[in-house]
């Protein structure tokens, strides 16, 4: 409870300082928005030479990406500048300031403050699934619509526990923030169908790293209904790398020698 | 004149040796760029799983096109310059060019150019080594001489356009604190219409007649596209005029912003 009242507090913030910096609101909005736009227009080009890729239609594929969209959104609005300052404050000491706090440390840094402008765009996001959803002629019950949700939830924390640990390696090298930046790359490969990867590729994307399943499990429960295996697989997934994230932190932190100062 | 070019010899090796020191963001860069074949590999194997061609081409061509891309990237792409140019100008660096005749635009191309003399080079190795990964899905056109003749001062002119970008981003230093939040907007902006996330020609038509007419379309594609045999003789010529017009323009404007810039420059310290 007081875990939300502290999160409430940070949230607060955030929005103050954001009406104090209206600019760099703005920029940020507009920098998410055309990144986006040049992801639809990608898939729009290729729609207009192909009928299907991976046995994937247009409007399947723009549910698709909007899906691994809308997750990324809400990771970059709650989690992003966070975890990326954390490692910064990992090399320059600063970190000891979240260790004074009382509370648990992950939760401090985790929460201290939030970019509207990635929650914003969160709506444009939802946007483009409603409007492919519209487009298919989808009608999804009450209970797809909850599973849908609850995917996108494992999604959010698949993607932090990604995050936490590539910020926790800073513990122990000084590459820490390159790496963090590397997770972009990575979640590249959630706007691409299951169907697509192929040998190699479908081992290391599909069944050892999850960013092809974060997107591809509840994109799929609202084009084909809830399917059990998925869901399955996606909580087990989330539950281990969440698990595994945690334990890095936690080691990382055992090491932390703070700086000479 | 040999005086005027033995200065900027200096800053030439001085850029060889900035490769040392920026040894890490090379690799992360070599990494990524790697990892981004992977995704075209992906979904461009996807595309064509349904379709033999796609715009007229078919796959291995689509893919000999995205692997000059990074080529050209690694020789002719500005990484960080203008993060480079943005902390010099902070820090102050740049005083000490107002007081020497060296000109900062000329000292920074010079760094740029033999940054991208090496960081190509080393790119070249990775690729070679992966080759017979992928040799059999590449298709290059039949050798014109033509296509050699005017892709070289294409990819100097886009090097030359490119730099010229990443400068004036630096020089927004001058007017905001932050340019961060501008180089990455305008990434989006340069990617689709440079041709990163597709070849330019698979666009509708009317849209590649505008984009032909943009800065972007020659910062990348237009180079890849002579190389890999999507545009014709004709088209080639017409865009190396257009080329140059904005390489001279974007030349022009960093002159600008340099000295407006300089006007709301206070050195301060020394």
């Amino acid at each position: 409870m007081s875990y939300l009242r502290i999160w409430l507090a940070s949230a607060r913030y955030s929005i103050v300082r954001t009406l104090m910096f209206r600019f760099d609101f703005f920029l940020w909005a507009m920098v998410e928005l055309f990144w986006m736009s040049v992801n639809l227009l990608l898939v729009t080009v290729i729609y207009d030479h192909t009928a299907s890729v991976a046995g994937w239609s247009k409007y399947e594929m723009i549910l698709l990406v909007g899906t691994a969209m809308l997750i990324q959104r809400y990771v970059m609005g709650f989690f992003w500048s966070n975890l990326f300052e954390m490692s910064r404050n990992i090399r320059s000491g600063t970190f000891d300031f979240f260790l004074a706090q009382p509370g648990n440390p992950l939760f401090m840094v985790a929460t201290r403050k939030l970019d509207p402008d990635g929650l914003c765009n969160s709506f444009v996001a939802l946007g483009v699934v409603i409007y492919a959803a519209h487009r298919l002629g989808l009608h999804p019950g009450a209970a797809d619509l909850a599973a849908y949700g609850l995917m996108i939830l494992c999604g959010i924390i698949i993607h932090f526990s990604v995050l936490v640990m590539s910020a926790s390696l800073t513990f122990w090298t000084t590459g820490g923030d390159s790496i963090v930046t590397s997770y972009f790359s990575l979640f590249e490969f959630s706007r691409l169908p299951r169907a697509a990867f192929k040998g190699a590729a479908n081992v290391i994307f599909v069944w050892l790293l999850p960013v092809v399943v974060v997107s591809n499990a509840p994109a799929s429960t609202l084009l084909h209904g809830f399917q059990p295996s998925y869901a399955v697989w996606l909580f087990a997934v989330a539950l281990a790398w969440l698990a595994v994230a945690i334990f890095v932190f936690n080691r990382g932190l055992r090491r932390y020698a703070s700086a000479s100062s | 004149m040999l005086t005027f070019l033995n200065k900027y010899r200096h800053a030439f090796l001085v850029g060889l040796q900035s490769n040392i020191v920026y040894r890490w963001n090379f690799l992360i860069r070599a990494f990524f760029s790697l990892f981004q074949l992977v995704v075209v590999f992906i979904l461009w194997g996807a595309v064509f799983s349904g379709t033999d061609r796609v715009g007229g081409f078919d796959l291995p061509s689509t893919i000999t096109y995205f692997v000059t891309l990074i080529v050209l990237q690694f020789f002719i792409g500005a990484f960080n310059e203008d993060y480079q140019i943005s902390e010099e100008i902070r820090n102050g660096l740049i005083n000490q060019f107002l007081l020497k005749p060296v000109n900062y635009f000329a000292y920074r191309f010079s760094i740029f150019t033999s940054a991208r003399l090496v960081s190509g080079t080393l790119m070249l190795v990775p690729l070679l080594i992966l080759l017979p990964l992928y040799k059999s899905q590449l298709a290059l056109p039949p050798f014109e001489a033509w296509r050699i003749l005017l892709a070289l001062p294409a990819m100097a002119l886009a090097a030359l356009i490119q730099f010229s970008i990443a400068y004036c981003f630096g020089m927004l230093t001058f007017w905001f604190l932050e340019i961060q939040g501008f180089v990455i907007l305008s990434m989006a902006v340069e990617a689709l219409l440079g041709g990163q996330m597709f070849p330019l020609d698979l666009m509708p038509q009317r849209l590649l007649r505008i984009a032909e007419l943009l800065p972007f379309y020659y910062q990348m594609y237009f180079p890849a596209a002579i190389f890999t045999g999507r545009i014709d003789y004709a088209r080639a010529t017409s865009g190396l005029v257009i080329q140059a017009g904005w390489a001279l323009a974007l030349l022009a404007l960093t002159q600008l912003l340099w000295s407006r810039g300089l006007r709301r420059h206070t050195a301060v310290g020394g």
